[in-house]
């Protein structure tokens, strides 16, 4: 139990460590995730799947220890995976059956009657907004509605933890939207926690309070995004016109740290005086400024910031996604 | 464009001069068209609300039971459980039938007074040692042709399926163990080839004594070879699960799947088939499957072997064949992700 809050952490580890062969994968990761919804960050190959397979009691650590709802991983695996809802990265439904068949199924492996699955699958089903669809077989879906029918499967049986491996992978605008309000209603409706991996950090953002990031197999950040956000630097961003190169090596000849988006400049906010010595510089590399506002970071930039920090060479969280995460949409 | 004449479109007291005329008299002019208004309210889709569930969640054997209805349901309800082609169905359906054969021979020689035709058709499916073991492995047509078509289209996506849409992580993300999951799929085509294999020659050997009104100095008399023939039955029915499901673990085709199967009885029996035509040694048929069980199944039916080998090199071949499908089925499903692949 956490002794300033008195929450019981659902999720804790100390120390853990896995490896596969010579290499490895997780390094002394030490978690204390309360109840909630967490984003689980990191870019491709940092340990996200390997530590979901940790806390679902798949795979054995080489050493270390945790619990999930109490529930040791090394040796009660099976207790876990009966209170956790998973819904993994990729298509896992089988195309054959209709929407109530595969969720009812899924609620029938994991012990229920096929009584109580059936009428839970109209449930969830309906809850993921596939009501209409739910005699429909799955061959016949589009991305949104199996990656709403792969929620429902792990929501069947209304676990006490969802762990959701990139929900909203080849979504578009409207089914991401979708995705994210469920996802969020499961949290602060349902009263769930839910674990969330993603690499667009919007998404986490609307769903999460808390992230944990990972780096090479470390937890780098374990924060709440608030408190995380109020750390980083104040920035005024600053649309410039006609010479932005220019204005960008003015502000720097006066000792200011700039971040440049293309005719976007953001400023790092040294004092009061930053504003002023804004307007001079536009007025010394004759540039029209033509807004000015201070800048309130998202995770994106939280993010970027940390992986900067740590020598990780990623310019923006879209060259962190596949085709998969885009469904091949390259602008995405 | 036709332009109307600029009288026929003057109003007269809100008419038209066509309204006018054809509307004299009947109420119509005063009719009124009654239009949705824009205030109609856009009504939400469905109130999303988490509704909770607090049954209580079975032991081990329900969910283990669950996987074998999933699978076996399948081949006799169109919907609710694991789909299976209907020409699938259909073929399956065949072979039952044609497995069940000499059941309908038997039924019509007992109807027969006729003393020839009653000899030949005892003869040809009466009971005896070659018949039985006919019935499990002797005549080419059912059990060189129909009992490997029947394994191939069971096992054909049994766990290739699953690699091949990721239904695995609807398994293994789940309290379902890998073991559990490889015995239920293993029960489950082998609870299919038995209902077909075993259950026909049980029918075949009952059906015999009830049609030709034996007594039990006839069951005394010929239980041994029926059992003789029964663990045959269930050996073709283990080995051709073993081989099955091991090459259905290691590919994500259904197709590959059953043509390998097909082609590993198939291609063994035809190498050894030819090195015995042209160099008369059988000790080739040790390759084969098919032959390996035949040839333990006429030991236990204690009938005359085809083959010049010793019987010990067949249940050695049989053993062999079990143990390294097991292997390669248990290590394959050991491979199969959660996560992704």
């Amino acid at each position: 139990m956490d002794p300033a809050t008195g929450i019981e952490p659902v999720i804790t580890s100390r120390n853990l460590r896995k490896m596969y062969g010579p290499h490895l994968a997780l390094d002394d990761i030490n978690l204390d995730s309360p109840p909630g919804a967490i984003g689980i960050l990191g870019p491709n190959g940092a340990g996200k799947s390997t530590l979901f397979k940790c806390l679902l009691g798949l795979i054995t650590t080489t050493s270390g220890e945790g619990t999930v709802l109490g529930y040791d991983i090394r040796t009660e695996g099976e207790k876990i995976r009966s209170r956790i809802g998973y819904m993994p990265e990729y298509d896992a439904l089988d195309p054959g059956l209709s929407g109530v068949d595969q969720v009812r199924y899924s609620g029938e492996l994991l012990g229920m009657n096929p009584a109580h699955a059936t009428r839970r699958a109209h449930e969830v089903l309906q809850y993921v907004g596939l009501k209409e669809q739910r005699y429909r077989k799955i061959e016949t879906y589009s991305t949104g509605m199996k990656q709403a029918a792969k929620l429902a499967c792990a929501l069947v049986h209304d676990p006490d933890v969802l762990i959701c491996d990139e929900p909203t992978n080849g979504l578009d605008q409207r089914a991401r939207d979708f995705m994210l309000q469920t996802l969020k209603n499961t949290v602060t409706e349902g009263n769930r926690t839910v674990l969330m991996s993603s690499h667009v950090m919007d998404d986490v953002q609307a769903v999460c309070d808390r992230i944990v990031m990972i780096h090479k197999g470390k937890i780098v950040v374990q924060r709440r995004i608030d408190d995380l956000a109020s750390q980083v630097e104040r920035e005024i961003e600053i649309s410039v016109w006609g010479g932005a190169s220019r204005m960008q090596e003015e502000l720097e000849s006066r000792g200011l740290v700039v971040r440049r988006m293309g005719r976007v400049l953001r400023v790092i906010r040294v004092d009061e005086s930053t504003t002023s010595e804004i307007i001079n510089a536009a007025v010394s590399a004759q540039v029209q400024v033509r807004q000015m506002q201070e800048y309130d970071p998202d995770l994106e930039d939280i993010f970027l910031l940390i992986m900067d920090k740590l020598g990780a060479e990623v310019k923006r969280t879209s060259d962190l996604m596949t085709e998969a995460h885009t469904g091949g949409d390259e602008t995405a | 464009m036709t332009k109307l004449p600029k009288e026929d479109l003057d109003f007269e007291g809100s008419k038209t001069r066509m309204e006018v005329a054809y509307g004299a008299g009947d109420g119509d002019e005063d009719a009124k068209a009654i239009v949705a208004k824009s205030e109609a309210h856009v009504g939400t889709l469905f109130e999303q609300s988490y509704r909770p569930w607090d049954g209580e969640l079975g032991p081990r054997w329900t969910r283990n039971y669950a996987i074998f209805r999933h699978h076996v349901y399948g081949l006799f309800r169109g919907t609710g459980h694991r789909h299976y082609h209907p020409m699938v169905r259909l073929s399956i359906f065949v072979i039952l039938l044609y497995s069940l054969l000499p059941v309908l021979m038997l039924f019509l020689a007992s109807l027969s007074s006729d003393g020839f035709l009653n000899d030949t058709f005892s003869r040809l499916w009466g009971i005896n040692r070659y018949n039985l073991w006919g019935q499990v492995l002797g005549y080419f047509p059912r059990n060189l042709c129909c009992w490997p078509m029947l394994t191939a289209l069971v096992v054909g996506g049994m766990i290739s399926d699953d690699r091949r849409f990721g239904t695995s992580a609807i398994y293994f993300s789940r309290p379902v163990t890998r073991t559990d999951y490889t015995v239920m799929k293993y029960i489950s085509v082998a609870v299919v080839l038995g209902f077909v294999i075993v259950l026909s020659y049980f029918v075949y050997y009952t059906s015999a004594i009830v049609f030709n009104g034996e007594g039990w100095a006839y069951l005394v008399d010929t239980l041994p070879m029926f059992l003789g023939g029964l663990i045959a039955g269930i050996l073709v029915v283990i080995t051709y699960t073993s081989i099955g499901l091991a090459l259905s673990s290691i590919s994500q085709s259904r197709f590959f799947a059953a043509i390998a199967f097909l082609a590993v009885i198939y291609g063994t029996k035809l190498l050894a088939l030819l090195v015995d035509s042209q160099f008369d040694t059988s000790i080739l048929y040790v390759l084969s499957p098919y032959d390996s069980l035949a040839h333990i199944g006429q030991w236990l039916l204690g009938i005359d072997p085809n083959y010049d080998h010793p019987l010990a090199f067949s249940i050695v071949s049989m053993l062999l064949y079990n143990a390294a499908s097991v292997a390669l089925l248990t290590f394959r499903v050991g491979s199969l992700e959660v996560t992704r692949e």
